[in-house]
């Protein structure tokens, strides 16, 4: 998009803007920070948001499905709650404030106000690229989050949650982390708002793997039936690091997720899983780009899309694999239950290769439940509303076995999983 | 307990009629045979005998101890008692075998106005049943028929109908696949449950199942109705002669 | 396999580096002058002798195309093309539309004997060809010669130049115009809608099986001209028929644009068959020269049971922008779309297809064979698409690369809509290399590394292969193996 001319803004964008306008003088920040926060903001007024003209916004029309913005309230305040897998470390930052209370050992954390204030943060504060709305959003209204830095060689009994809450309002927050060599983690990257009243979130999640890192990362996002959440994580695996990505969508009503990786070593090897639960008249994108830079990486890609009501589901995935990225091994596939006649799905699965010596392949579906499995379930004598909730369910719960050595956490999720079918099948 | 009155069906999205009126009555404790050539519409009457959708019933009726079973969907005809054993039974990644067995057999308890099981009482069932039918326990940890042999197939169907304990069991082709030593498993699984108030279909192509399976009456299945019916030396003579001769003997 | 061996005979006997179409015809030319305005697109309109209603329609869209912008979306680079460099109308002279052959001029009947098309209408049924298909045969901006003419009328089937059947069958052809590719549907569908100057034009009526297949073979000579042809198939009620379409240009130094429109209409239980056979001028190995495909084809299912199946084997053109597409308005439509697509030196290829089911119980099929060597670019770019009202909509998608060479890319871009739960798709994609234990086979069979690429490719596109008509399936195969010479070592 190269549109120089000023459009004229709709109501969200002049709310985006006003928030910024609003706190000049109160956003953390040094000088370098500053500006760049001014350029970002500037680019919000000048392109706006992204419109399905612009090909990685193609189905969630940023500008048209963003109606409106709640302004930010600063005595908002958000209860701490307990973690998804009973007795996992929890760093909190609730409506944008860290709270550094309980920091296990092998772990450095401080918050992310810090890093703004003494321009550290500068650098990763740039967007990705032209149509990086979320980095734009978050880049220009950031606040806090925490800069989290975990051991080399350092190990963890327990899943640390990293909680982020807000009741309503804004919250933009941020988390570099970086995991030393042969360190190794489950870590719940959670995203909840703690009552119905709207909030509009930002969040910046950027994860850098060391040689031989092993991270598990799971991404629960449950925010309320009002929320608009914009999140993203940047990720870089180093050598032989090997990433077990995973995304949870039970919430929201307005969500992009998005997931930008790099295989930056040779050996590295990302599992990316993810299970979008669509109810009512949600809109949920999960984009995924990856790119295999160097030769001998691997990753594999599972997406399983559940669509109910009116809901809408997005899944744009692109794998790339760099000229002389030899070796790489890819497979990425995305499966849709669509379980109402008013409910939609877009799936865009790219593969964009400039290696020959390469195996990559994506598969799609889209489909209602399988009916002779259905049948096979009456037939038992299981009633038909049962063998169809034990069908979804069955569908997703799949691929959260994977984690099965970790079964506190495999309960969680599926507990998080059972909650939300429950309430919305 | 089974009667079926001059039953016509066809293929619900084609309209294309597979059962063209067709009469069988199967009594309490009896075991019933039926065959017939591939095409003669054998599958498709253990499908509309359970209720599935995709087929349409256009005249006649299906009377279950009594009552017409037409309006009855699948899983409450299950809950009354009538099991099909598949031909192929199908796979259900996600859904762990155990889950499945306690799931169908609670809400057919609950159909009928019976309590739940306790786990305790189902998992002794279970084991029971899986050992008399050579089942692995781990097997039943696995997803439903996910990775089964042919073999583990069929032997977990006969696993179900022994715990859901139905009143008309339907074998569809429960012998194709089969070796000889799990044919002989099969066969002293179904024998195990014959009673006097339990009825048996067993449809089939060969005769080979019914010699472990003797069964009191066989019917001959072709182009949709039964245009033979007698005792097991009919079995053998169709082994013998194959279906050329009754088939014209009908025509 | 007799047909590989044949694509084995073929590469043996063929120069690297050679395209044989390549030869240019000195004939005598009327040309328009070079650049586009309203008088341009009165003098094309006057030249052919054109309705006034046909004249209004193309100064419709022109002005509906100087608001437009080149689209930009689709992986390929070229610099800007200058729309007033090019002469919109270029005909042998003499030639204001088709006669019959004896009145042809020899020249340009020795052009389609070089380049292996039969005209002759005696000759093919003396049973000197192998089987009998009429041509349009289209040289620059006009049909020059259409054959078997009267036989296909006693059929009831009419098969002219586009021309010609706006001055013979003007009804039919204000009907269907225009009505699945609009004027404005895209920057280069408007542009040929403005300057289009000829193509074909069928008809086949209710309940008619055409007699024989019908081909138009379009021939770019003259330099710096554009060739824009349009070309409508109507298939009545009932009604088959089975089209195919061939190119070449020769070889020169600057780009040459083709824009064409092929607009076809399948009623109550018609059935299209449209196979293409693709191989412009590529460029040379330096990447100079070569035609810009950038076309516009679609399909439209209207009727009830209609089936419309698209056939493409695209081995030429420097950049080729194509998505023979279908849209599935029927109850019980069927679309198809099975492509080769190759690649090689400096080509770009964005190509795929669209299947837009909107009645209930369609289904569609899509099998997309990629093959990129050399530095080429070749995309897959393809839309599966349920509307709220496509009831049980079917597609099945499997879309394979293959990468010979570590210079150049390969890429899938699907985007799959749903929009009705009793929809139903698959889409599959792989991209790999060509297998080293095949490969290694072939070698140790005494097979040279060439002809056993030759011989791989065309077992990786077999299942398109098989969709051509026999006679057009010999020569796709020859043109691969051709296309994909000197992509080793």
């Amino acid at each position: 998009m190269n549109m120089q001319q000023a459009i004229k803004m709709t109501a969200a964008e002049t709310a985006l803007v006003d928030a910024y306008t609003a706190q000049i003088g109160d956003l953390p920040g040094d000088g370098a920070v500053l500006s760049l926060r001014d350029m970002l903001v500037d680019e919000l007024k000048t392109a706006g948001l992204p419109t399905r003209r612009v090909e990685s916004w193609h189905y969630t029309d940023l500008r048209t499905l963003l109606r409106a913005v709640p302004s930010a309230d600063p005595s908002a305040f958000a209860d701490r709650v307990d973690p998804i897998v009973p007795g996992s470390s929890v760093l909190s930052v609730r409506n944008g404030q860290a709270d550094l209370k309980s920091v296990p050992e092998g772990i450095a954390a401080r918050s992310y106000t810090e890093s703004l204030i003494d321009g550290s943060a500068v650098a990763g504060l740039a967007v990705l690229g032209a149509d990086d709305a979320i980095g734009r959003i978050n880049g220009g209204l950031v606040r806090g989050g925490l800069e989290i830095t975990i051991a080399e060689g350092a190990e963890f009994q327990a899943p640390i949650e990293i909680q982020v809450a807000q009741s309503h309002g804004q919250a933009h927050t941020r988390f570099p982390i970086s995991f030393g060599a042969g360190s190794k983690a489950t870590v719940i990257e959670r995203h909840l708002s703690t009552n119905a009243e709207a909030s509009f979130v930002s969040s910046v999640s950027d994860v850098t793997l060391a040689e031989g890192a092993d991270v598990i990362w799971i991404i629960v996002q449950q925010q309320g039936p009002a929320d608009t959440h914009l999140g993203q994580i940047r990720f870089d695996l180093g050598k032989s690091a090997k990433l077990h990505l995973f995304v949870i969508n039970a919430g929201g009503k307005l969500v992009r997720q998005e997931l930008h990786g790099r295989a930056s070593g040779e050996g590295a090897d990302l599992t990316l899983r993810g299970i979008n639960l669509l109810g009512g008249e949600s809109h949920t994108d999960v984009t995924f780009t990856l790119t295999h830079a160097v030769p001998h990486t691997t990753s594999s890609e599972i997406i399983r899309n559940v669509i109910f009501d009116r809901a809408r589901g997005v899944f744009q995935g692109k794998i790339l694999v760099a000229k002389d990225a030899q070796k790489t091994d890819a497979k990425m596939a995305c499966n849709t239950l669509l379980l109402s006649d008013e409910a939609d799905m877009s799936a865009k699965p790219e593969l964009e290769i400039f290696a020959d010596d390469v195996q990559c392949g994506h598969g799609a579906t889209v489909a209602d439940i399988d009916h002779t499995q259905l049948f096979y379930m009456l037939a038992r004598g299981i009633p038909e509303k049962k063998a169809r909730a034990m069908l979804v369910n069955a569908f997703v719960a799949e691929i959260v076995e994977e984690l099965e050595d970790d079964e506190a956490l495999v309960e969680a999720l599926e507990g998080v999983i059972s909650a939300w079918l429950e309430k919305h099948a | 307990m089974l009667e079926i009155k001059n039953l016509h069906a066809r293929i619900a999205e084609d309209g294309t009629e597979i059962i063209r009126g067709l009469d069988l009555t199967v009594k309490a404790g009896e075991v019933a045979a039926i065959m017939g050539p591939n095409g003669s519409g054998k599958s498709t009457l253990s499908y509309i005998l359970s209720g599935r959708e995709d087929y349409e019933v256009t005249e006649g009726d299906i009377l279950y101890n009594g009552e017409s079973i037409l309006e009855l969907d699948a899983s409450e005809r299950a809950a009354k008692g009538i099991f099909l054993a598949f031909q192929y039974p199908v796979e259900i990644p996600g859904v762990a075998t155990m889950q499945f067995l306690k799931v169908a057999l609670n809400e057919q308890r609950k159909y009928r106005g019976e309590d739940e099981l306790t786990t305790p009482e189902f998992m002794r069932r279970v084991k029971e049943a899986a050992a008399e039918l050579k089942i692995a326990p781990e097997m039943l940890r696995r997803p439903l028929n996910v990775g089964f042999s042919g073999g583990e197939k069929k032997r977990a169907e006969i696993l179900q109908m022994a715990l859901l304990e139905p009143k008309l069991c339907i074998l569809d082709e429960t012998d194709s696949g089969l070796d000889i030593d799990a044919l002989k498993v099969v066969a002293d699984g179904v024998n195990a449950l014959r009673s006097p108030d339990r009825a048996v279909v067993v449809i089939t192509h060969y005769q080979r199942l019914l010699n472990y399976i003797v069964p009191d009456s066989v019917h001959v299945l072709y182009k949709g109705q039964v245009i033979k019916s007698g005792d097991k030396s009919l079995a053998h003579e169709l082994e013998a002669n194959g279906y050329a001769d009754i088939i014209e003997a009908a025509a | 396999m007799p047909a590989v061996q044949e694509t084995i005979d073929q590469v043996r006997q063929i120069d690297v580096d050679q395209y044989k179409y390549g030869f240019e015809t000195k004939i005598e030319m009327d040309k328009a002058p070079k650049g586009l305005s309203e008088d341009i697109i009165r003098l094309i309109s006057s030249k052919k002798n054109e309705p006034e209603w046909m004249l209004e329609w193309r100064l419709e869209a022109y002005r509906r195309w100087l608001t437009m912008d080149e689209p930009s979306w689709a992986r390929v680079k070229y610099p800007k093309i200058d729309f007033n460099e090019i002469h919109y109308y270029a005909a042998p002279k003499g030639t204001t539309g088709p006669k019959s052959l004896e009145e042809v001029d020899p020249e340009l009947l020795k052009v389609y004997e070089k380049l292996g098309i039969p005209l002759k209408e005696q000759e093919i049924l003396a049973g000197v060809e192998k089987s009998k298909i009429a041509v349009d045969a289209v040289f620059d901006s006009v049909s020059v010669v259409t054959t078997f003419k009267e036989e296909l009328k006693k059929a009831g089937v009419i098969f002219m130049s586009i021309s010609e059947a706006m001055r013979e069958h003007p009804d039919l052809v204000r009907k269907y115009l225009g009505t699945v590719v609009p004027q404005s549907d895209n920057f280069y569908a408007t542009l040929n809608s403005a300057v289009f100057t000829d193509g074909s034009f069928v008809y086949v009526p209710k309940g008619v099986r055409c007699p024989m297949e019908l081909s138009t073979y379009f021939r770019i000579n003259e330099r710096n001209t554009g060739q824009f042809e349009r070309t409508l198939i109507i298939a009545d009620e009932g009604a088959y028929v089975s089209y195919l379409e061939g190119c070449t240009a020769p070889q020169r130094d600057e780009n040459q644009l083709h824009a064409a429109v092929v607009e076809l209409i399948a009623l109550d239980d018609a059935e299209i068959k449209y196979s293409t056979v693709q191989n412009w001028y590529p460029g040379d190995k330096h990447g100079k020269g070569g035609i810009y495909n950038f076309v516009t084809k679609r399909g439209d299912c209207r009727g009830k049971n209609s089936k419309i199946s698209w056939t493409q084997v695209e081995t030429g053109s420097a950049i080729t922008w194509k998505y023979p597409s279908c849209i599935l308005r029927g109850d019980g439509s069927r679309g198809e779309f099975y492509s080769i697509a190759v690649s090689n030196g400096h080509q770009q290829v964005d190509s795929g297809t669209k299947m837009i089911h909107l009645g209930k119980n369609t289904s569609s099929r899509i099998i997309s064979k990629g093959i990129a060597a050399g530095v080429s670019d070749n995309t897959y770019r393809g839309q599966v698409s349920a509307h709220r009202k496509a009831e049980n909509a079917r597609n099945f998608t499997q879309c394979d690369s293959l990468l010979i060479g570590d210079k150049c890319g390969a890429h899938t871009v699907p985007y799959i809509e749903a929009k009705n739960s009793t929809a139903q798709f698959e889409h599959e994609a792989t991209t790999s290399k060509i297998s080293e234990d095949q490969l290694f086979y072939c070698l140790q069979r005494g097979i040279p590394e060439e002809q056993a690429i030759a011989l791989i490719v065309n077992g990786f596109v077999k299942e398109v292969i098989q969709e051509l008509p026999m006679e057009f399936a010999v020569e796709a195969q020859k043109l691969i193996g051709i296309s994909l010479e000197g992509s080793v070592g």
